[in-house]
């Protein structure tokens, strides 16, 4: 998720010191502490599959341009990095498809793009 | 304890009412959901001769860094413009666009207070009865804004006013640009391949010029009003992306898929063809089904726009707090979602 998850987390941290101070007014504490739950909720969701789920469409995304997948390594910052640069590469490759009419690439990379929301698919999502 | 904005708005409120005494900010409380501008509630109080007076106020003042990047005057006088016709806003008191007084820029408004805005209180079920009520409101307001003629409102003075067939591709223009700077950004730049597909296509796809030049709201959707018990809506809030242009535009932003909250109605309250008939019969226009389309996927890419702006304030730095994440994070994959609905992708 974007921003990533340990950068969040991070504020979260230092926002949890802060509301500790009893001079922190109720209501600004209630609105911080609340939103700062939903977060963590949401982080908690999508921690265990994360890796997993970058790694998949890391390979599912260099099969269709074609390309290769760097997995070198598997810290969670990295296989977003290569997820960024795939994605980049998709956005060059549906365009091209576009221009050369190109009807059963054009379906593919739609799969892909439907196939890469329904990875990303939330438990409160609204669609 | 006293909250440490209460001297110095009470210093500025002073100053704007020179012929009162004893002027005093008391309970001041920041509330939640100002992504754009940090809002606090506040009672004022003061004395005209040996009378005493007190008023509810709202205090909107400019983050370091916003969701949005918009022009406070802007907001100021499209409530001001509205204010006593048959949109019901609050009443704004003092723009304030230097730094000196609160370290950024604010106003100064009415407070209508003992009414809701929130989407979820609105759908958990004490209020069901009365949803219809909303929804015959929400969009027979919605037309009236439409309706309403900008320059009779003196709005193009403070707005820029397109060209009837320009509306689009201004709108177009501006949301892309938001994509392009993100792309362009030092940090966690993240391509958006959905969003970029459905730009082109709306781009090779343009609706017709606007029937009329409107005010467009901008952001009119559900929990962007204050509703009570009976059903009835006593203020449209947040017109900080308020300008003129097509009024179709303001129509589809509440049909964005997002804004059904999971109920499988237009803005969780009726159907579309039936908000889409308060609105004509409001407006007195007519709502083109293909161009309301171009609009509703336009709308979509507009608010992916909206989510990306959100997360990179969070990432520059410039503006930490957790309701910059919780946007990003909850609606950029249900965002892109709504895209592939609306272009029949999903």
């Amino acid at each position: 998720m974007t921003p990533s998850v340990p950068s969040v987390l991070g504020e979260m941290a230092q926002l949890l010191v802060r509301n500790a101070d009893p001079a922190v007014p109720a209501a600004e504490r209630t609105t911080a502490l609340t939103l700062s739950a939903m977060l963590l909720g949401l982080a908690a969701e999508v921690w265990d599959d994360a890796a997993e789920r970058l790694a998949v469409e890391n390979r599912a995304l260099a099969a269709l341009l074609p390309d290769t997948a760097d997995e070198s390594s598997l810290k969670l910052s990295a296989l977003k990095a290569e997820n960024d640069r795939l994605r980049a590469r998709l956005i060059e490759a549906h365009i091209a498809a576009e221009q050369a009419g190109d009807a059963a690439r054009l379906d593919a990379i739609w799969a892909e793009l439907k196939a890469s929301t329904e990875r990303r698919l939330l438990s409160v999502s609204l669609v | 304890m006293e909250h440490p904005l209460a001297p110095r708005i009470a210093a500025y409120v002073a100053g704007k009412m020179p012929d009162v005494t004893d002027v005093a900010v008391l309970d001041v409380e920041r509330i939640s959901g100002g992504a754009s501008r940090e809002t606090y509630r506040f009672r004022l109080s003061w004395r005209e001769g040996a009378q005493a007076r007190e008023r509810r106020l709202i205090l909107r003042r400019d983050p370091p860094a916003s969701l949005i990047d918009t022009e406070r005057r802007v907001e100021f006088e499209a409530y001001r413009a509205f204010h006593g016709s048959a949109v019901p806003v609050p009443e704004m008191l003092w723009l304030e666009e230097a730094d000196d007084a609160l370290d950024h820029p604010f106003f100064i408004a009415e407070e209508l207070s003992g009414y809701q805005a929130a989407p979820q209180l609105l759908f958990a079920g004490g209020y069901d009865a009365v949803l219809p009520r909303v929804a015959e409101r929400k969009w027979t307001i919605l037309g009236e804004i439409a309706k309403a003629d900008p320059a009779a409102l003196g709005l193009t003075q403070v707005m820029p006013a397109p060209a009837l067939d320009a509306c689009w591709r201004r709108e177009l223009d501006h949301w892309e640009a938001i994509f392009d700077k993100e792309m362009s950004a030092k940090e966690g730049a993240e391509p958006q391949p959905i969003a970029r597909a459905a730009i082109r296509w709306l781009r090779a796809n343009p609706p017709p010029p606007a029937q009329k030049l409107s005010v467009v709201h901008g952001d009119y959707r559900t929990g962007n009003f204050l509703y009570d018990e009976a059903g009835d809506i006593h203020g449209v809030l947040d017109w900080e992306m308020a300008h003129l242009g097509d009024p179709l535009e303001d129509l589809a932003w509440g049909f964005n898929p997002i804004w059904r909250f999971g109920r499988g109605l237009a803005g969780g309250l009726i159907s579309k063809p039936a908000a889409v008939a308060l609105w004509e019969a409001a407006s007195g226009l007519h709502c083109d089904p293909k161009a309301l389309h171009w609009w509703e996927l336009f709308n979509c890419v507009k608010g992916q726009g909206i989510w990306v702006g959100s997360a990179r304030a969070f990432i520059d730095g410039g503006n930490r707090e957790p309701i910059m994440v919780y946007p990003a994070w909850w609606l950029l994959n249900a965002q892109d979602r709504a895209i592939l609905e609306v272009m029949g992708r999903l």
